[in-house]
């Protein structure tokens, strides 16, 4: 069933977070005015993004220089004699016609130039169509890519308020790095300003504090922790409330309730 | 005689009074009016004070269902209604990605400073472009041991599984 809705409304950061986190594969179509766009992902990595109809077709390398027309006719030839539902990119790899790094670096190139646009949209509608792949003869990357990094950039490009408060509701909440951001954290690419932020990362220190001790400003330091955030590297929480009598903050218990008046609502509403 | 209370919490036409209804002994007690917000574009009736249900346990013992006033302007009641509440329930409107921002708010008033025992409903499956339950924990970034869980808010089975579901979690955290 495809998931349908507008990136005014869940931004495109989100919809490229849960793609991640759900290993979903699918195509995404997005259309803004008389602009549209594409992007295909395989189990939650990036393997195609074009906003033009053109730069679906693999007549794109050649255009970008990565290989020319007789190679793309020869490689074509040997794709339509495979019956074992190659891709014209794994083609291309396989019988040597470009190098597998060339090949992903100038695809890799264009695949973010197309997104980083995207970034600046301030609506659009967005249709998910899951498990729908790339067209075999589809320019697709050859190994796909994490979209963390494209996340990070879609986060340095937002220039307002409003999305970040989603998510940071305040200064005063505190930073703490997740508990296992695992490879995550490995593929990301800070910028200097950001590295300043993720080094002052405790887990005690508010976002006020840290843009103090930074020197950078509260919006900045908002904006690029968001980007963390988005990212899955950190989590922002609010400062316990102190609780009164007590010494030190501590989070409010709600009242203990006995298991045996649970059980006594759980058999009633089971009989219902 | 014993009262316990349970909250249903949820953007604007979540599906709170239908819950309760589906589930409620009592006609349920709803201070509908007419809406005069942009809430108008969403439904005619809206809930602008809170629907109450009540379920008779025992002689002794009654559930009460509090659904919590949608719109931004009736905060306030969200404070009263979590007190001493024994769960809570969030409804999502799963075909309606607009307001996932406005549930992520809702849920982090209501457990972001208490231990609170809740899950979520990831209502109306039955409607085509509905968010499934796994993309709706996604999309509202929900740890994997919160529930969510697939809801048809008029269906009364439906509505008493989120409720034995949640009563299972309060159950867990509930002293012997």
């Amino acid at each position: 069933m495809a998931l349908v809705g507008n990136i005014r409304d869940f931004g495109l950061s989100d919809f490229l977070y849960l793609v991640d986190r759900g290993y979903k594969t699918g195509g995404l179509y997005l259309t803004h005015e008389q602009e549209t766009a594409l992007l295909f992902f395989e189990k939650g990595k990036l393997v195609l993004a074009s906003r033009r109809p053109e730069d679906q077709e693999a007549e794109l390398l050649v255009r970008l220089g990565l290989m020319n027309q007789a190679q793309l006719d020869t490689a074509r030839q040997a794709l339509s004699i495979t019956s074992n539902g190659a891709t014209i990119t794994q083609v291309i790899i396989d019988q040597q016609i470009v190098e597998r790094d060339k090949l992903q670096n100038g695809l890799m190139a264009h695949t973010e130039e197309s997104v980083y646009g995207l970034f600046g949209w301030p609506e659009g509608e967005f249709r998910f169509e899951q498990n729908q792949r790339a067209p075999a003869e589809s320019p697709t990357m050859p190994t796909p890519v994490s979209v963390e990094n494209l996340i990070m950039e879609g986060v340095r490009r937002i220039d307002e308020w409003g999305r970040i408060k989603d998510r940071i509701a305040s200064t005063d909440m505190i930073v703490k790095f997740v508990d296992q951001p695992g490879e995550k954290a490995k593929g990301v690419k800070l910028a200097p300003e950001e590295w300043r932020i993720f080094a002052r990362i405790n887990g005690k220190d508010s976002l006020a504090e840290i843009a103090q001790k930074t020197g950078l400003g509260d919006f900045d330091v908002c904006r690029i922790v968001y980007g963390f955030l988005t990212a899955g590297l950190v989590d922002v929480m609010k400062k316990p409330r102190p609780v009164a009598g007590t010494r030190g903050a501590q989070v409010a218990e709600p009242p203990r309730v006995k298991k045996s008046l649970v059980n006594r609502i759980i058999n009633r509403i089971r009989g219902m | 005689m014993q009262t316990v209370k349970m909250v249903i919490s949820g953007a604007v036409n979540a599906g709170k009074t239908e819950f309760i209804k589906a589930i409620s002994e009592i006609e349920v007690v709803s201070t509908e009016r007419r809406a005069t917000d942009d809430t108008k574009m969403i439904k005619k009736e809206t809930t602008v004070a809170m629907d109450f249900g009540r379920i008779a346990i025992a002689d002794d013992l009654v559930l009460h269902l509090f659904g919590t006033p949608g719109q931004k302007r009736f905060d306030f009641m969200w404070e009263i209604l979590s007190e001493g509440m024994l769960g809570l329930v969030i409804l999502v409107d799963s075909t309606r990605p607009e307001t996932f921002r406005e549930t992520n708010r809702i849920i982090d008033f209501f457990v972001s400073y208490r231990d609170t025992a809740y899950v979520i409903a990831a209502n109306k499956q039955d409607r085509p472009n509905a968010w499934s339950p796994d993309e709706l924990r996604l999309a509202l970034r929900q740890p994997p041991h919160i529930k969510v869980l697939p809801c048809v808010a008029s269906d009364r089975e439906s509505v008493k599984n989120i409720l034995l579901e949640l009563l299972y979690v309060i159950q867990e955290k509930s002293e012997d």
